[in-house]
């Protein structure tokens, strides 16, 4: 039986991603703008990001189909990705060149979702096996 | 010991630590080892000075306020105490936008990062890196020993090209000449190869006569051309009446002294005469001195310079042009000396010149007699550009024979020695045969024709050069150049006259300088051509 908590994870996953994604690049040109931010510094964080937005897309759109087809292929997939996910958030909460307050924050929520996420995909991968 | 040296050397200096720690930064410490007035933060300060402060002058030291939090020492007085005293408060400030940095990866983004001291290993790659136009090596292949190339050569003999002025021992050759008004100015130098005249007019009187220099020989023989001593080669003594005397021994340098109210032995003209080489050296210089004498009315008096240049080895020949003839200057002329073979390409001998007018090209001067043959030879050079007719009336009686007057006819229109070559240019060197233009000689004989069976006997009773000349060079500066130089003797019969009877003859001779030179033609720019070819594959297939 698909996982309701997880199917709605997801949905509000995706809402606040692409505000985390849109809040992101701006405060990236925002820094570029008041520090400096030379060339080889700012071309990672931006990579990253992007890296980061390509690999989300995925890892939603194979739980959700997953969760929705009662098939513990995809959401396993889904599963791995998040770890990726959740190391390229780590590094945009300590190691980009230079963290905000509001850069902590969003991370800090966006780890926690992966965090929940993470536990209730188990739950619903456990269901589908057996 | 080397190995110390060796460790200091290697080790790269740098330049003091950055101090960041705020509780021990102070901006207003400026004084070393003493109080700042009203600097809280001036660790030199005591507890009594202190109390003398009226305010803080650094009120807070912070680092960069960006950061989310930090530390900052807050410095104060507190007047109400007595004696006022310095509150020292170590806090940490919080920054409350969201946009403060917590924590940054990138070391050198808010603080100067202190530079590297440049010691002898990394010099090189931090002047590659920072050097730019203001501060930059010269490239390895320049030539450092610049200063090696150019000896300086004072002692050679110096080198003249034409125009330079002519360098003596201290300054120049000075030629004085009137430059704005036609007093004397002494710093007119005298410029290579540049033959000079110059008059002018100095200020003189008796009393003064001792004490200006440049009416005294020495002047002008005193300093040297550099190596080569200026020699006097002559001293003509001006009476003052204008008779000139030449002196006979010309080394005795004679100063102008006072004797008998006239002031003697002054200056009144210098010619210089410069002898040099075809390098461009001057090795011989020699003055002409005219000296004379004033009187006590006399306030100024007139002197006339002038410097001539000769080649060395050579003859000074006059030129009529350089190189194009100028109008009004004589036509040069010469021969071939005896014992030389025909005239073929090479192996000419030189040209034997003269410098005696009445061997140049010459023309039969007409007297005032008429009378043709008392008129003894006198010739006038024929001037270029100068058409002239002369002639004169010869007298014939029965007694003349044919034969005699031909040849004293002959004499007299040609001269005595009338010239082969024709110089091309006016400046035509001896030495430069091609630049010489052979005279052609024609004969005319007047003869009318039932005449023709009688023993004839020809005389000359003209002759008639014509002197073709053309432009030569470029347009806007043409030299004219002697192309081709015909003389022509017309000759008539000679009729035998009655005994007792006498006849005139007229005997003309003339020159006449014809322009052959083509006109310019204006040389228009051939019109553009449409060049459209086909490729020649355009018609494959078919073709």
């Amino acid at each position: 039986l698909s996982s309701v908590p997880l199917q709605i994870l997801f949905y509000v996953n995706g809402i606040y991603y692409i505000f985390y994604f849109l809040a992101t690049l701006a405060m990236i040109v925002y820094k570029s703008q008041v520090f400096s931010y030379p060339d080889d510094f700012l071309a990672p964080d931006l990579t990253l990001l992007f890296i980061m937005a390509i690999l989300e897309v995925l890892r939603l759109y194979l739980g959700s189909k997953g969760n929705l087809t009662e098939e513990e292929a995809p959401l396993g997939l889904s599963l791995v990705i998040t770890v990726g996910s959740v190391i390229l958030s780590v590094y945009f909460l300590v190691w980009q060149t230079y963290v905000l307050k509001a850069d902590v924050i969003i991370n800090a929520v966006l780890l926690f979702t992966y965090g929940l996420e993470s536990v209730l995909q188990v739950i619903a991968i456990a269901a589908f096996v057996s | 010991p080397p190995e110390t040296r060796a460790a200091t050397r290697a080790r790269p200096r740098s330049g003091p630590a950055p101090v960041t720690d705020v509780a021990k930064l102070c901006v207003c410490d400026l004084l070393v080892a003493q109080c700042d007035v009203n600097c809280c933060c001036d660790p030199d300060c005591s507890a009594a000075d202190f109390s003398l402060f009226t305010t803080c002058s650094v009120p807070v030291v912070t680092g960069d306020s960006r950061f989310c939090s930090q530390k900052a020492a807050i410095y104060s007085l507190d007047v109400e105490a007595n004696p006022p005293e310095r509150i020292f408060k170590l806090i940490d400030q919080v920054n409350p936008s969201v946009f403060c940095i917590h924590t940054t990866n990138y070391k050198q983004a808010l603080s100067f990062s202190s530079p590297e001291m440049p010691t002898s290993e990394n010099f090189d790659q931090l002047l590659k890196q920072f050097g730019s136009a203001s501060f930059s090596a010269e490239p390895d292949s320049w030539n450092m020993n610049t200063d090696a190339q150019n000896p300086s050569d004072t002692n050679e003999t110096y080198r003249y090209k034409y125009g330079v002025p002519i360098q003596t021992v201290d300054a120049f050759l000075r030629l004085p000449s009137p430059v704005v008004s036609s007093w004397c100015s002494d710093a007119n130098p005298a410029g290579f190869l540049l033959n000079q005249a110059t008059k002018c007019i100095r200020s003189l009187s008796v009393e003064k006569c001792g004490n200006i220099e440049a009416v005294s020989m020495l002047f002008y023989i005193n300093s040297s051309i550099l190596a080569v001593n200026i020699t006097v080669h002559s001293i003509v003594v001006q009476s003052l009446n204008g008779m000139r005397t030449l002196l006979n021994g010309s080394d005795v340098l004679r100063l102008p002294m006072i004797l008998d109210e006239l002031c003697i032995n002054i200056v009144l003209g210098v010619s210089y005469h410069i002898t040099y080489t075809d390098a461009g050296e001057i090795i011989e210089a020699a003055a002409s001195f005219v000296l004379g004498a004033i009187n006590k009315e006399a306030r100024s008096i007139q002197q006339s310079f002038e410097i001539s240049f000769t080649q060395v080895n050579t003859k000074p020949v006059p030129l009529s042009g350089n190189p194009g003839y100028v109008v009004g200057l004589p036509v040069r002329a010469g021969f071939r000396p005896q014992g030389y073979p025909f005239p073929v390409e090479i192996l000419f001998a030189a040209l034997v010149l003269s410098t005696n007018k009445y061997s140049q090209l010459t023309i039969l001067q007409s007297t005032s007699n008429q009378d043709c043959l008392a008129a003894q030879g006198a010739r006038t050079p024929i001037l270029f550009g100068y058409n002239m007719i002369s002639g004169c009336k010869l007298r014939i009686t029965a007694a003349m024979k044919c034969q005699p007057l031909t040849q004293t006819l002959l004499d007299l229109l040609k001269g005595q020695s009338f010239p082969e070559f024709v110089a091309s240019f006016g400046n035509s060197q001896a030495q430069d045969v091609l630049d010489w233009v052979p005279i052609t000689h024609l004969h005319i004989s007047e003869q009318r024709i039932y005449n023709i069976f009688q023993s004839s006997c020809q005389i000359p009773v003209s002759l008639e050069m014509e002197v073709k000349w053309t432009k030569y060079g470029s347009l806007v500066n043409p030299q004219a150049r002697i192309v081709n130089v015909t003389a022509t003797i017309t000759t008539t019969t000679l009729k035998q006259l009655p005994s007792g009877r006498e006849r005139t003859i007229p005997i003309t001779s003339s020159v006449v300088f014809t322009d052959i030179s083509s006109p310019a033609e204006p040389g228009y720019k051939a019109w553009p051509t449409i060049n459209a070819k086909l490729p020649f594959d355009f018609f494959f297939p078919f073709v």
